[in-house]
């Protein structure tokens, strides 16, 4: 049979038909039946099922597109989630793409736990929040301190908390979405003349209104905060500050710390220290405040916030879910009772060597412990044995935050052949 | 296919992956030495200041700050002698030696520097009262030019107070932009590094104190700091900075720009727990005060 070419032409056009059509045909087919199986899902989910009608329902469970968050088959992670929660919401709300960027982060945020706060397929409250307003915040922030006092913060009493913080991300602290100077004038006004008798004619316009007014709740009028520092107390500012009739008000009148030495001449020997937290300027309202605090010794904050200003790798590795094991005073917050913040001369500005500092208040393991001290020579290092040879207490994996497993690494670090 | 085809198709192969895999693995660029431990001669080491070589008595100073003691080894590290200053010394941190071979030894907790000067049999203070201060000096790590000007860090201030060869105040470098200056060493042509703990920053000075360069900051990533306590130039410019809560060395080259690292969290021979300081002499040698382990680790 002779091939002209227009019948080739024809051939091959045909040819490529039929191909396309076998191809394409099983999917389409599979698109039909994906859509009946994941009604299918409602059949033995039937508590799922209640939750479509909701208004607020998250629109891929709406939709029953279930195959968006979910693998029908098998995954790695908990109900059959395809991802770790975190990626998997992240893959559709991009949001701000500068949210991630920002200095402070919620903790669930960061820690890619999207559930701790809202429910994944439907809930009566708005954004698919668990409860609503503080109800929710206070599932893991405690209610006592400044929430508990006499005088509460308007939006606090209305429990509005996302009134001043950021739920997500912020470039501010304490995830406040503005700075403390600018956030509060938001809503109080400081040049009306009750404001400004108030502050005893002082400009503090642009100030941190935090050093004296706690922003939750205080005892005091104003809510001011609790403790306070005793020129403050006595409104006698201008131990510290200029007159009002300088031109720099604010000002401080002394250079430095002296500042503060001046009154409290005692401190200056407590950074006389091999290891002294000293910096330049007014260095001590790195970590006190000069007006008021809530916290114990005019501390801005609790400790272990002040501290992880600037220990901010420690922080890191406290926070690490892998370092479960730690000390418990570092999750109460506390450094001081094991760490002198002022200076010491002792290594890692301990209270004291590393057995006293513990048996301080181990007083057990003073009498019944591995040996240690200058008897007990570690082979490794040739240096005496301490607690902290074998405790790591900002963190560990390892049960009583041991550097290494007790049952099959640690003992043999040092006794070799067995 | 033929013979030849495959011959030569495997020969392509193992011409490409073989030198890949050897490019892959890295050559160990800084080899561990040997440490100096505390020892029956010289018994336990205390908390350990700072180490200085002498280039040209060729010994290795060490301050033992709770043993109120310098300790001088030689060439060969081996124990040489041990010296208090007739009791002036008080829990000495960093120490630096001239090129006349005076001694000067800081001592925070008296908020002063010690001129020993062994052959003269005399110590004095250096004198801080012509330096402008907001707060008074509190003299961390210390350093010296070839013209035997003394550099001190002030943590006080934020600063670097210069010392002519007369132990005359000269001038301050501000280390301005940087939060937390904790070390200053003198590199090759005068420049002068600066670290600054608490922002991860190396700020460099040319010789006249302008700055030329700023590096480096605290995170995650490779390069980065965690927290950076001291740092050392060797005769190449290459900048070395000690993290004491990685337990490692991370070295930079002449622009900042991050090379490699080593060393790593140990107690053995080699390995560094919270490494606190830092000196580099002029033949490369590396001496780590391996501050938690209780000794010096040396590389090269």
């Amino acid at each position: 049979m002779i091939m002209y070419p227009h019948r080739i032409h024809t051939y091959y056009l045909a040819f490529f038909a039929t191909f396309m059509l076998s191809v394409t045909a099983p999917c389409m087919a599979n698109a039909k039946n994906t859509a009946v199986s994941f009604k299918k899902c409602l059949t033995c989910h039937p508590d799922i099922k209640k939750e479509l009608p909701q208004e607020g329902a998250h629109r891929p469970f709406k939709e029953l597109q279930c195959s968006s968050c979910h693998n029908p088959h098998a995954a790695k992670y908990k109900d059959l989630v395809k991802e770790e929660i975190g990626k998997l919401c992240r893959s559709c709300h991009q949001g701000n793409k500068g949210l991630a960027d920002k200095k402070h982060g919620h903790r669930p945020f960061e820690e890619g736990e999207c559930l701790a706060c809202h429910r994944p397929h439907a809930s009566k409250n708005p954004r698919l929040l668990k409860e609503k307003d503080e109800q929710l915040c206070f599932g893991c922030h405690s209610k006592e301190g400044s929430f508990s006092k006499k005088n509460k913060h308007d939006p606090v009493s209305k429990g509005r908390c996302l009134r001043c913080h950021s739920p997500h991300t912020s470039d501010h602290e304490s995830l406040a979405r503005k700075q403390s100077s600018q956030l509060c004038v938001t809503c109080h006004s400081i040049k009306k003349k009750k404001a400004q008798k108030a502050h005893l004619g002082y400009p503090v316009e642009g100030t941190n209104c935090m050093s004296c007014h706690s922003p939750h709740g205080s005892d005091r009028k104003a809510l001011v905060k609790g403790s306070l520092h005793q020129p403050f107390a006595r409104e006698r500012c201008r131990t510290c500050h200029n007159g009002l009739s300088s031109q720099d008000p604010l000002g401080l009148k002394g250079k430095g710390a002296s500042i503060c030495i001046d009154c409290h001449p005692e401190i200056p020997e407590d950074f006389k220290k091999v290891n002294a937290h000293i910096n330049q300027g007014v260095f001590c309202v790195a970590c006190h405040t000069p007006h008021a605090s809530d916290v114990g010794h005019l501390k801005k904050a609790k400790e272990a916030k002040i501290c992880f200003n600037c220990h901010e790798d420690t922080k890191r590795h406290t926070r690490d879910k892998r370092n479960e094991h730690k000390h418990p005073l570092l999750k109460e917050g506390k450094c001081s009772p094991c760490h002198r913040p002022h200076g010491s001369n002792f290594r890692l500005f301990f209270a004291a060597d590393e057995i006293n500092v513990c048996t301080g208040c181990h007083e057990r393991h003073a009498k019944f412990t591995h040996p240690v001290g200058k008897d007990a020579i570690d082979p490794r290092s040739k240096r005496d044995i301490t607690c902290i040879t074998c405790h790591n207490l900002m963190g560990s994996p390892e049960q009583f935050a041991l550097r290494f497993d007790r049952k099959k690494q640690l003992c043999i670090q040092c006794h070799k052949g067995y | 296919m033929p013979r030849r085809s495959i011959l030569a198709l495997f020969s392509l192969v193992l011409f490409l992956f073989v030198p890949a895999t050897g490019f892959c693995k890295q050559k160990a660029r800084v080899k561990h030495l040997t440490s100096i431990t505390g020892n029956k001669e010289i018994g336990q080491f205390g908390l350990l200041g700072g180490v200085f070589f002498d280039e040209n008595k060729n010994r290795l100073y060490v301050a033992d700050t709770t043993n109120n003691r310098i300790l001088a080894f030689d060439s060969d590290l081996k124990f040489v002698s041990e010296f208090t200053a007739g009791g002036a010394l008080d829990s000495p941190t960093s120490l630096v030696r001239d090129g006349r071979g005076r001694f000067f030894v800081a001592g925070p907790g008296k908020g002063r520097v010690l001129l020993i000067d062994i052959a003269g049999k005399h110590t004095e203070r250096i004198d801080f009262s012509a330096v402008p201060k907001a707060n008074p000096v509190h003299p961390g790590n210390l350093a010296v030019d070839s013209e035997d000007r003394l550099y001190v860090v002030d943590k006080a201030n934020q600063r670097i107070v210069v010392f002519n060869s007369n132990m005359r105040f000269e001038r301050q470098i501000r280390v301005k932009d940087g939060r937390g200056l904790s070390d200053v060493k003198v590199g090759p042509g005068g420049r002068i590094y600066a670290l600054n703990t608490v922002d991860g920053s190396v700020c460099v000075f040319d010789a006249r104190g302008k700055r030329v360069l700023k590096f480096g900051k605290r995170g995650t990533a490779r390069g980065e700091f965690r927290f950076p306590v001291s740092l050392a130039v060797d005769r190449k410019g290459l900048i070395y900075v000690v993290d004491q809560h990685m337990n490692n060395v991370l070295v930079f080259n002449r622009k900042g720009e991050f090379l490699f690292d080593f060393s790593q969290l140990g107690w053995r021979e080699g390995r560094l727990h919270f490494p606190s300081y830092i000196h580099i002499n002029s033949a490369g040698r590396i001496f780590i005060v391996d501050r938690q382990n209780a000794r010096i680790s040396v590389f090269e």
